[in-house]
């Protein structure tokens, strides 16, 4: 490991002013779980590390409208925060799913963004929710949607010396759920060989949808929905987002249109699973095959949306604990 | 064995402080005065010419002290078992681990950064890296003095007529079976530091598994580098795990010895994770026929295999693993009539070392699954053709072991009960269970002329035992064992009990941690000696406290008379009596162990040990039909200990080896493409973590072994030997496909079960 001057800004603007005078050789830092990584394989040598720990105004959850959430802030401390474990579920399910509990201590949710990997597991959630990035420029701030913001693989649209602040999702009501599926070969340690994030929000004539006595149940939510065949749940609004089988993590746009404004059913979740399969450019590699991922995609995509139409009509989550999945 | 007051106790490893406050010192740490720091540079392709080493660029940087290159090494000198390793290549190389060139300097980034600046230009040429294709005729030859890929050594066993037996049989089952590159994944990574004295002694650090003959390796290798008549001391820090990747020595230990004798300067070369995946010696992957046979009752009338190893581009232990593989081939069960063949093939891959089981596994699962084959071929349950032929004590095998102890029906049925058999078998409703038993040595294995450990104790002025041992501690508790061993014997604590076991200028013979072999070996030594060592302390306090010898016993340091209690003394007094009397002595003992057992002859006959380990393993899987994942539900691990002289260690020796057989089963390989390793770092190589441990029930089934220490055989290696086909026969009963490729990969599982339905993949 080469040397390097390392900085600890208090404020985006002195962390923007330090990274004009480094030459274009400086390099922000994080958590650094992939800042450090590349480093000590000697494929990245800053000549100075611009490190955002210590800048407050990056690490912030306001809940006051909708959710915002700062660049600087832990995975643990996502996957630990109520609303988002309510409103956001998939953001919750990513957050807690990455590295292991101490990465998770560490590493930020800007950094996971920022670096741009294809298998970046808040990516998918951050695309089904509508998230949209907030950088800081030379010329003051500026929001960019999620989608945009991923060019390809570790390219990302930011200008030269920006730093993202955070990332600003619009309010959810208790008719939307979301959910994020990571598909890995083991429980820990691990990069998804694919993932899946799915967001529904669901309509109901006339009633409340909701947990009620009879659903209250441990059963399989294949089962739930059964009950519901004659109350035409509609599905009003939704969104897909696939990882890993793509250059960039991308939106499964014909899969979300075919699911919109339909009745929904377990046999309506398993074209749309078909459809969103049909949508993704899954590869080979050491990580897994192409063949396994796209039909992955497709059985994941049916269990993703199911898992979050469950949060709507079970939001207890006393009753859709891990274990029914 | 009533009253026993340390054996048979739950008591927690003696380094276990160590290493949890960070105190244990591992190569790692090791700082000598002036050391240097080493870097090995490796090859860029499987298969070339060196056109041209250039190390000019290196030789200069600031700091650089020494570069060597294959010109370097004295007089051809080559190591290994076939002695074909050259430790540092020149000319060509055979695979992308060839070392081709080392530097020595003051630091270990200058060390690296100069590896980098050394120029080499090579003309590839094409690799062979599928051992059918290297054993075809034409193939071209790695190693240019040899006639053929296939290594010349004798492994073929037979037993009895397999060709009447298959004509009689009722029912056959017949399939191919194959396993992939493991490797052990050592939380401590390989290393050593080199130092020699004015008078070109060496003194090694080293990691090794077998001080004794790494001692030997290295002398040898002094004698070839014109340095005669030297001393070698072999000097081992902590050890942070083996798994017998540490058997033999490598070809970085030879490096670090030359870049010493170049440089005048102790050298440490210790590998990065990277290097420890590439660098060291994994478990063989095996190409496996098996046909095998039952009557129409279900029992075994033949069993035939013929194997093939990838032996890699060079020869370690891997190449002797089918000695072992006979074990199970020849002695798993009862079965008159046996053919086996093996053959090990160079080709440009990585070469193969000793892992945990020693080519047990792997023959393991092609048995084990195949009986499962069998048993579905002849309409029985799993259960029962292993219950029909199941091993018993009295036995003599095919190769001639005597079975002495056998808990093998006790451990199958222990499996059948705690996994609820009855209920949960033949369901295939995306949950089955599936067993599966080993036999592996478990009194030691007299692999070479000798199988012995020594050990010495002595007593101070203070009534403190120190017990020198042959053996090595490398994370398996070895110490604590002998601890407790001597402890029982002569009535001293725990505490009072000092084991130097890391140093070959003190401590007496052994030939290695391997088959299973420490507690039984070291602790029958160690027991031997403690019965010395009392025999001489009784006969002081006898004279002392005016009683006879018979009428003595001693507890927590004390001696006293049986008779009467108030006559007594402590230990520590009997020492300074000893010490402080005119034509005094001192308080040693040794003892020299080596087993009643014997080598095998030249058909393979012979009974490699004093006794033999059993076991079987029953797990209940979940199988996703949609994902192919598959999910262990409930996993039960029995086996037939003889004794279990700490029931905590030996819960985690079949832990760690049934973790150690689900990575083998589900999870783990290397991937080695046209000789490039591409998945070497742990996060492409999925080694199992702690949230991925399923729940594991060991039990201990005591057979009370009478040539054990207290009843004891080994349990090293047992855990992880049936781990593998007990899974794959429990997918195969949740859903009805057989995995014949090892690992299971959840690719596997749903491409075989979208076939089955007659869907395109």
């Amino acid at each position: 490991m080469g040397s390097f001057e390392y900085y600890k800004p208090e404020s985006v603007a002195e962390a923007m002013a330090l990274m004009e005078g480094s030459g274009g050789k400086g390099v922000y830092i994080s958590g650094g779980t992939d800042v450090m990584v590349l480093i000590r394989q000697r494929k990245l040598s800053p000549g100075c590390l611009i490190s955002l720990r210590n800048v407050r105004d990056l690490d912030y959850v306001d809940t006051s409208s909708g959710l915002a959430v700062g660049s600087a802030v832990t995975h643990n401390a996502i996957a630990k925060n109520d609303l988002i474990q309510k409103r956001y579920t998939a953001l919750s399910d990513a957050a807690s799913k990455v590295g292991s509990l101490q990465i998770r201590n560490v590493a930020t949710m800007g950094g996971n963004i920022c670096n741009a990997a294809p298998s970046a597991d808040t990516a998918c959630p951050l695309l089904v929710l509508d998230a949209s990035v907030v950088i800081a420029g030379k010329s003051g701030e500026r929001a960019v949607p999620i989608d945009e913001f991923f060019l390809g693989p570790n390219k990302v649209a930011l200008g030269p010396g920006e730093i993202v602040k955070g990332f600003a999702m619009p309010a959810f009501s208790e008719k939307t759920g979301s959910a994020y599926i990571k598909h890995t070969r083991r429980q820990a340690m691990d990069l998804p060989m694919l993932g899946v994030a799915a967001r529904v929000t669901i309509r109901i004539d006339g009633n409340e949808i909701g947990c009620r006595d009879a659903l209250c149940t441990i059963d399989n939510i294949s089962n739930v929905l059964k009950r519901f065949e004659d109350e035409k749940l509609v599905c009003e609004d939704a969104r897909i987002a696939l990882g890993v089988v793509a250059p960039r993590p991308m939106r499964a746009k014909k899969a979300e249109t075919a699911l919109k404004g339909k009745v929904i059913s377990e046999g309506l979740f398993e074209e749309i699973g078909e459809i969103a399969a049909s949508e993704c450019q899954p590869r080979d590699s050491i990580r897994g095959e192409a063949w396994y991922r796209r039909d992955m995609v497709r059985v994941l995509t049916k269990r993703a949306i199911l898992r979050a139409v469950d949060r709507v009509i079970r939001p207890d989550d006393t009753i859709w604990p891990e274990r029914l999945w | 064995m009533e009253g026993l007051k340390y054996v048979g106790k739950r008591i927690p490893k003696k380094d276990a402080p160590l290493k949890a406050t960070g105190q244990a010192v591992y190569i790692q740490d090791l700082k000598l005065p002036g050391m240097l720091y080493g870097k090995i540079l490796y090859s860029k392709y499987p298969h070339a010419k060196i056109l041209r080493l250039d190390v000019s660029k290196a030789a200069a940087l600031p700091g650089v002290r020494a570069v060597l290159t294959g010109a370097d090494v004295p007089n051809n000198f080559k190591f290994g078992f076939l002695k074909d390793n050259p430790p540092l290549k020149s000319g060509k190389v055979l695979s992308t681990r060839d070392e081709i060139a080392a530097v020595a300097a003051i630091t270990q980034e200058i060390a690296d950064e100069a590896v980098d600046l050394i120029e080499v230009e090579y003309e590839e040429l094409p690799g062979i890296f599928d051992p059918i294709e290297a054993m075809k005729e034409g193939a071209a030859l790695l190693h240019e003095e040899t006639k053929s890929n296939v290594l010349k050594l004798p492994w073929k066993f037979v037993n009895g007529d397999v060709e009447a037996a298959k004509k009689e049989s009722a029912f056959i089952a017949e399939d191919s079976y194959t396993t992939q590159w493991v490797t052990h994944c050592c939380l401590g990574t390989s290393g050593c530091v080199a130092s020699f004295d004015v008078s070109n002694n060496l003194t090694i650090y080293s990691n090794t598994q077998i001080p004794s003959l790494a001692q030997n390796d290295f002398l040898e290798a002094l004698k070839v580098f014109g340095l005669k008549n030297k001393r070698v001391r072999v000097i081992q820090n902590t050890i942070g795990g083996g798994f017998g990747s540490k058997l033999d020595t490598y070809a970085y230990e030879y490096i670090a010895i030359l870049l010493a004798l170049r440089t005048r300067k102790p050298v440490k070369v210790v590998f990065s994770r990277e290097e420890e995946f590439l660098a060291t010696s994994p478990r063989q992957p095996t190409i496996t026929r098996i046909s095998q046979g039952c009557d129409g009752n279900g029992k075994l009338t033949f069993r035939e295999i013929e194997m093939v190893l990838d032996n890699g581009a060079y020869t370690s232990w891997g190449a002797t693993t089918p000695s072992v593989m006979m074990v199970p081939i020849s002695s798993l069960y009862k079965v008159p009539n046996i053919k086996y063949t093996a053959k090990c093939v160079y080709t440009n891959n990585t070469y193969s070392q000793a892992f945990r089981g020693y080519g047990n596994p792997q023959a393991t699962f092609a048995i084990e699954s195949c009986l499962d084959e069998l048993a579905i071929k002849a309409g029985i349950d799993p259960v029962e053709i292993r219950r029909i032929n199941a091993n018993e004590p009295g036995e003599v095998t095919p190769q001639n072991f005597r079975i002495t102890s056998c808990g093998l029906k006790d451990c199958i049925e222990e499996v059948v009960n705690r996994l609820d058999w009855k209920n949960k078998h033949g369901k295939r409703n995306g949950r089955g269970v599936g067993m599966a038993s080993l036999i592996h040595v478990g009194g030691a294995a007299r692999v070479y002329k000798s199988d012995g450990c020594g050990t010495i104790i002595k007593v101070d002025d203070n009534g403190k035992v120190d017990v020198i041992t042959g053996s090595s501690e490398i994370g398996q508790g070895s110490e604590t064992i002998i601890a407790q061993i001597v402890a029982e014997v002569l009535g001293v604590g725990m505490d009072d009990i000092n084991v130097i076991n890391n140093d070959t200028d003190v401590c007496p013979w052994d030939v290695g941690v391997h088959a299973s072999r420490t507690t039984f070996v070291a602790g029958n030594s160690a027991l031997g000696a403690a019965e010395k060592i009392k025999a001489q302390i009784m006969e002081i306090a006898a004279k002392n406290l005016g009683e006879p010898v018979e009428a003595l016993d001693m507890q927590d340091g004390v001696i006293f008379s049986k008779n009467d209690r108030e006559k007594n003394i402590p230990l520590a007094k009997v020492l300074r009596k000893a010490h402080y009397t005119l034509g005094g002595r001192m308080l040693v003992a040794e003892n020299f162990y080596d087993p009643p057992n014997e080598n095998f002859d030249q058909t393979f006959r012979g009974n490699l040990s004093v006794a033999y380990a059993y076991g079987t393993h029953g797990v209940e899987v979940e199988v996703d039909r949609e994902t192919g994942q598959v999910k262990i539900l409930n996993y039960i691990a029995a086996h037939d200990v003889g004794k279990a002289i700490n029931p905590m260690l030996l819960e985690g020796q079949i832990y760690g080896g049934g973790l150690q057989g689900v990575g083998y089963a589900l999870g783990e390989r290397m991937i080695w493409d046209r000789g490039y390793l591409k998945n070497g770092n742990f996060l492409d190589y999925k080694m199992p973590t702690v949230r991925d441990i399923p729940p594991v029930q060991a039990v201990i089934v005591e057979s009370d072994e009478q040539a054990g220490p207290f009843g004891a055989k080994g349990i090293g290696e047992p855990g992880l030997v049936p781990t593998a086909p007990a899974i794959a026969n429990a997918v195969y009963d949740a859903v009805g496909v057989r995995i014949k490729d090892l690992p299971i990969t959840p690719e596997k599982v749903l491409r075989a079960l979208k076939e089955k339905e007659g869907q395109k993949v």
